[in-house]
């Protein structure tokens, strides 16, 4: 594919004005430098505002944001045989995989069911942005539990929704929040699919290559996906954390190193190529045979949207 | 501010009898005053034939965007994403009143909205 641009780097797409389709494709998505910069540009204001944000590194390379916080949710409890529950603000209310139908009435057949109550509750989050090589973008994570430390279950979590997003979520459930395990750490966490994060960052990513500005994905990201499920992104995030830097590809760029045939450089990235934010090298005077471009270090060669995925 | 609206708990500890609707000029008449919002259609979202509206300074993101799903006729597997400053989305939980303090421009806020199949 001569002439594609290099996708994930939002500033590289700047200079790339031959196939505009391409480039807005291409530009929804987040390389793992960039997405490791403006999580750094994220704690920085998170410390100013002591809102709990923290950098978790794990096996020395792979690294993710997290934070704890307290929120409402809603919560279940089996009702007593009078159907009272220890909670005075029950409400009886049924869930999404509850059949609110005549088995109910069928005292001895189906003993599995039990009537519940829901009702809002005070629930402890953990929430982790972590970056998905396969999605090219970041995913967040999270748990979530009652005080006495009880996890909710997945059908908790999903009334526990904000409501501006249950109707879309009880439309396709298994499509929006599910568990899976925690691909760091290796537990159960609920997750936030990511598949439609494109959908949702287009707009912002469009504008901003149009206006010729930068914007930090992750807030922008942040701040559509953390309100469905409870994560609390103060505005001044919007107005307060800058944009990472651009890569140096800036001005002087030589014809050969913007359109890079992507499968036929195999160059092998982790071999320290130009760190787009911290050395500015110019890409011209480097090195490189294979793709003169500062490259941002993926750990596989700049797979098209549609191409081999990373790892 | 619609304090008095949206804190439910404060009106049982006052008295029934005090009345929560405002008088014509007391200091209550902020609670009344809206601001300009002016609906953009992004992509291939349907465009609103009326842009400008008159929105309550207390009015959330969310019953805002629950006014344009109507109004668009929007379907229950579609998500509706609004937009400020083309940069961020609002929380649905936000009050109008706030953003155009923030982000308001020409006396007007403007924000971008988007329809997609979210999530999924």
């Amino acid at each position: 594919m001569a002439g594609r641009p290099t996708p994930g780097c939002l500033s590289d797409l700047e200079m790339e004005s031959e196939e505009p389709t391409e480039v807005e494709m291409s530009s929804c998505f987040l390389d793992e430098e960039t997405f490791c910069q403006c999580c750094q540009l994220l704690l920085q204001h998170s410390h100013s505002l002591c809102d709990g944000w923290s950098w978790e590194q794990v096996k020395g390379s792979e690294g993710y944001l997290r934070k704890t916080a307290l929120g409402t949710g809603r919560t279940r409890c089996i009702l007593d045989q009078q159907g009272n529950s220890s909670d005075q603000h029950q409400e009886r209310t049924f869930s999404l995989s509850f059949h609110n139908d005549e088995d109910d009435e069928d005292d001895g057949a189906v003993c599995c069911i039990q009537e519940e109550s829901s009702s809002s509750s005070v629930v402890q989050y953990e929430y982790h942005i972590l970056y998905s090589c396969s999605y090219q973008t970041p995913v967040l994570y999270f748990r979530a539990s009652t005080l006495e430390g009880r996890s909710l279950c997945l059908e908790e979590v999903w009334d526990s929704v904000h409501p501006n997003y249950r109707q879309r979520l009880q439309h396709r459930p298994w499509d929006t929040i599910t568990q899976q395990e925690h691909p760091l750490l290796g537990q159960s966490f609920f997750v936030l699919h990511p598949c439609r994060t494109e959908e949702f960052m287009m707009p912002v990513l469009k504008a901003a290559l149009e206006e010729h500005r930068q914007v930090n994905y992750i807030v922008t990201w942040l701040s559509v996906v953390g309100p469905v499920v409870g994560l609390d992104v103060p505005l001044s995030y919007c107005t307060q954390v800058p944009e990472p830097p651009h890569t140096p590809s800036s001005s002087p760029q030589p014809p050969s190193s913007s359109p890079q045939p992507p499968s036929s450089s195999p160059q092998p990235p982790s071999s320290s190529p130009q760190p787009p934010s911290s050395s500015p090298q110019p890409p011209s005077s480097s090195p490189q045979p294979p793709s003169s471009s500062p490259q941002p270090p993926s750990s596989s060669p700049q797979p098209p949207a549609l191409g081999t995925k990373p790892g | 501010m619609s304090d008095n609206a949206e804190s439910p708990t404060e009106t049982q500890k006052d008295e029934p009898s005090t009345p929560q609707q405002p008088t014509e000029d007391s200091g209550m008449a902020d609670d009344k005053k809206k601001i300009d919002v002016l609906l953009k259609a992004v992509g291939d979202t349907p465009i609103m034939k009326t842009k400008k509206w008159s929105v309550e300074k207390g009015r959330t993101v969310q019953s805002l965007s629950q006014f344009i799903s109507r109004f668009l006729k929007m379907e229950a597997n579609e998500q509706l994403f609004i937009y400020v400053n083309q940069s961020f989305s609002p929380s649905p939980d936000q009050e109008v009143g706030v953003l155009f303090e923030c982000f308001g421009s020409d006396g007007k806020l403007v924000l971008h909205y988007c329809k997609s199949q979210a999530w999924g």
